[in-house]
């Protein structure tokens, strides 16, 4: 079950020149040496490698020792690339080795030390560090660009980096993907240099990448996990301490940053144009609007709003009414169609009948597809027998406490299960991953007939699609996404869930992957879901649901000093104590406070969909046409309204460029 | 008056249903629900327990089965003092499955000698009448694998869990005597994290 996987060439770039030291060596002065420098994606740890041309090996065929030296890894060229071992691979795996002990922060050993064919005059100058443990870089041009690099708990550094043949800004840019940059006070040429914080975009790496694992030299990049890891043992106390501080030392401008913003009233964010960059800042809210909700929408108003065919009419004042006060139970079954997509807006009653039909022939077509798979066939078959067998279990595991879903013979059971076997033949890269039953269990609820929630279900997963992915990129963007609204909502609670290593948020996971169905009673994720399906007030709406418990969980959190294992739980056990109109009037109230907000930093923008609607029409106008939901797929995750798109750009927002405007 | 207390943390890892979080509860809270949902996510609960005189705080972790929710449960298991390797009895492919789940733990735990490493397998649903894995079947899997004790269990009528549980708990302490377990409570508090002075921002 263990990934294997090659360290990935993130960055490579030649013509990068060294100038050795000439004092202590005796070397000439202007001795240059040629190499190449890249950054490789270890297992997850971002190394740095330079390495001086050397004519007799062949880079692409290099192998190098992981960190530790015990565990010899392939250098891909290219990802996917099978590398090539060579005879040779003995020579080249003790040089790199002996490259790793020739570090910068030794002396580099003598040329008669080494025995090996290699070790000549250049390769001395080889080296290789952790991102994590670089400090700063400064920045100088003569002409061309110089890099030094400055360490952590080093008082030696590598050679300064010329780039004769340019590339520095390349580098910089590939370096930013995975730290973040931010200028010196006092020296605008010096970049410190911090791990983004590790709620973010290197944590998700860590935690979910699987490729990003081997059993070396875990500790130093993935702190989380080891402090993870640390809480729940005693014996990791005095290593908890120990990496604590050292921790802090490598990202200072972020904690100054967010203290700043804590002690200095009216700091202001200022957003740069430069796409990777944003400003960590803090922006004043104002206060939080109380709203009103309404009364369910009657079966009354709703037939109010339809034309004599059937076509509805002032879509987004219905969509508001829904958005406001939910449906009334009676009129579900056939409005979550709309909500979902499945009948158009403004079809009349005949083209949704002639739909109905064709959307059943559809599900019945694919329905047959796996009931006539012999049991021959499924026997070599591995992937429809894992996906029957894991639904069948997970069906009965399913709302059974739902007199819908409830004893052992119920028909409802049947349903869940041909529906969610069915949407495997629909989607059998997908198929059928754990939570999806749960999804669909509200909708069958709801709709009493199988194509109808069958074609309802391939809608709402339209949306769901990306979590339930192998990579869960879906999970990944969100947590980002929440992260980020949360500080910009409450930098004291975020600050105290980066203390608490918990910054990343995982414990909303469960929230984001069903989208609340296990924390709320049944009647209560249905009012929910139609709240969120009218894409009102915003784009991403649950994000500022998730905000909104949370805002009503902080101050419990915070006093009692709640520890990471102590958030997870606490948090899991909110399940079924959650009030849905408390929430969904906090949730309004906090859309509308940072719709309010003049000074809105674009990542929050973009996230609510506020930059889209400002070159469109206002949504939260009853009177403007609805915004368009695009289907959301993953090979088209740019155009999709969810909020998907703008994943790369917000995870490389948090590498964010610090500046102070008082 | 220093009572020393360890806390244990203890994995349940197997496929998707073949009862981890019923085992737990039953554990736990002396409680069936033969319609528990399927776990989403990472859960635990904690026990007090007594063991041979030493006075246990065992932390139980529950995970997600499934094999795309890898990458999610995994950063768990890190710490770990005991796994329980946990298949379904009338579930021949999760018997199977238990080398994978078991090459999983060691390789995502960083376990420094996983030979040595206290794993306890658990042949759950022994109420269930259709058998696809007799306990030979199981016995022998179990001494190929590193004479691990087995034990079958019924989460739904509260067969064996407690002594799995136990025998858990004495394997962990039989191991080097564990003596950096054993820290009064009243200097340390447990699972919260130690902050440094330095690194304190709130």
């Amino acid at each position: 079950m263990a990934a294997d996987s090659a360290p990935k060439v993130i960055f490579e770039h030649d013509g990068v020149f060294i100038q050795p030291s000439s004092d202590e060596d005796g070397i000439e002065q202007d001795l240059l040496f040629s190499g190449s420098l890249r950054i490789v994606d270890k297992y997850g740890e971002i190394m740095l490698e330079y390495k001086p041309l050397e004519d007799t090996v062949d880079s692409s065929s290099m192998l190098c020792a992981g960190k530790d030296s015990s565990s010899v890894v392939e250098w891909a060229q290219c990802p996917g690339d099978k590398p090539q071992l060579l005879e040779t691979q003995q020579s080249y795996e003790t040089e790199w080795d002996m490259i790793n002990a020739v570090s910068f922060k030794k002396k580099p050993c003598t040329n008669g030390e080494g025995s090996l064919n290699h070790s000549n005059e250049r390769s001395r100058w080889a080296f290789s560090f952790s991102l994590s443990d670089l400090r700063s870089v400064t920045v100088k041009e003569e002409g061309w660009s110089i890099l030094h690099f400055k360490l952590i708990e080093s008082s030696s550094s590598p050679p300064a980096l010329h780039f004769h043949q340019g590339g520095s800004r390349e580098f910089l840019d590939s370096l930013r993907r995975f730290a973040l940059l931010s200028e010196s006070p006092d020296d605008a040429t010096c970049l410190l240099v911090s791990t983004p914080n590790k709620a973010l975009s290197q944590s998700f790496e860590n935690l979910m990448d699987d490729n990003n694992y081997t059993l070396a030299g875990k500790l130093r990049r993935e702190p989380y996990l080891t402090t993870m890891g640390g809480f729940s043992k005693v014996t990791n106390y005095l290593f908890d301490v120990i990496r604590g501080t050292e921790e802090h030392q490598q990202r200072p401008p972020e904690e100054v940053a967010d203290l700043l913003g804590e002690i200095i009233p009216g700091l202001e964010i200022n957003q740069q144009e430069e796409p990777g960059f944003e400003v960590i800042t803090r922006v004043d809210l104002g206060t939080r609007p109380q709203v009103r909700r309404r009364e369910p929408l009657s079966a009354e108003e709703w037939t109010k709003h339809q034309d004599q065919e059937g076509r509805m009419l002032n879509v987004p004042h219905l969509k508001h009414l829904i958005f406001k006060g939910g449906l009334c139970h009676a009129l579900r079954k056939e409005v979550w169609k709309f909500l979902l997509g499945y009948f158009p807006w403004n079809s009349t009653l005949e083209e949704r009948k002639v739909l109905h039909r064709a959307k059943t022939d559809e599900y019945f077509k694919m329905k047959l597809q796996w009931k006539s798979v012999s049991e021959e066939q499924e026997k070599r078959n591995s992937r429809l027998r894992d996906y029957r067998s894991l639904i069948e279990k997970d069906v009965n595991r399913t709302d059974r406490t739902n007199r819908f879903y409830e004893g052992i013979d119920n028909p409802g059971l049947v349903l869940l299960h041909d529906i969610l076997m069915t949407y495997c033949m629909f989607d059998f890269d997908l198929g059928y991953v754990q939570g999806m039953s749960d999804l669909l269990s509200p909708i069958l609820y709801v709709m009493e007939n199988e194509v109808d929630a069958f074609w309802c279900f391939v809608s709402f997963m339209d949306q769901m699609h990306q979590n339930f992915e192998e990579q869960m990129q879906g999970m990944k963007t969100q947590l980002i996404q929440l992260s980020t609204l949360l500080r910009l909502l409450d930098l004291s609670f975020w600050n105290y869930l980066e203390s608490q290593d918990s910054g990343y948020l995982y414990f909303c996971f469960r929230w984001l992957l069903i989208r609340f169905k296990r924390e709320l009673s049944f009647q209560d994720v249905l009012r929910l879901w139609e709240v969120m399906w009218t894409d009102l007030p915003c784009q991403n709406f649950h994000l500022l649901v998730c905000c909104a418990i949370l805002d009503s969980e902080k101050q419990k959190i915070m006093e009692e000093n709640y520890g990471f294992n102590e958030i997870l739980k606490h948090i899991n056990e909110l399940s079924m104590k959650l009030d849905i109109e408390e929430i969904l009037q906090k949730s309004e109230g906090i859309g509308l406070q940072i719709r309010r907000c003049k000074d809105l930093p674009n990542s929050i923008s973009s996230i609510l969909g506020f930059d889209r609607e400002a070159r469109g029409s206002d949504p939260t106008d009853p009177e403007s046409p609805p915004t368009v939901r695009a289907p959301c797929r993953q090979q088209d995750a740019n155009g999709c309204s969810n909020g998907h798109g703008h994943l790369r750009e917000n995870s490389h927002n948090n590498s964010c460029k610090v500046a102070f405007i008082s | 008056m220093t009572t020393k207390t360890s806390l244990l943390k203890v994995i349940l890892l197997g496929d998707g249903g073949v009862g981890k979080s019923s085992i737990m509860n039953r554990y736990v809270t002396n409680k069936f629900d033969a319609h528990l949902f399927h776990t989403i996510g990472v859960e635990f609960l904690n026990k007090d327990l007594e063991v041979d005189g030493h006075q246990v705080t065992l932390q139980i972790w529950d995970t997600a089965g499934q094999e795309r929710f890898r990458s999610l449960r995994t950063p768990f298991y890190r710490g770990s003092d005991c796994c329980l390797l946990t298949f379904s009895v009338d579930d021949n492919q999760s018997f199977l499955n238990l080398g994978n789940w078991k090459k999983e733990f060691i390789y995502y735990a960083d376990v420094k000698e996983p030979e040595k490493f206290p794993f306890v397998v658990l042949g759950n649903k022994l109420d269930v009448t259709e058998r696809q894995v007799s306990a030979e079947e199981a016995q022998r899997w179990c001494q190929e694998s590193g004479d691990f004790p087995y034990y079958e269990t019924s989460a739904k009528d509260a067969t064996n869990v407690a002594v799995a549980f136990e025998e858990a708990v004495r394997r962990v302490l039989a191991m080097d005597e564990r003596t950096d377990h054993l820290i009064p409570t009243d200097t340390v508090k447990l699972h919260r994290k130690p902050r440094s002075a330095t690194t304190c921002c709130s």
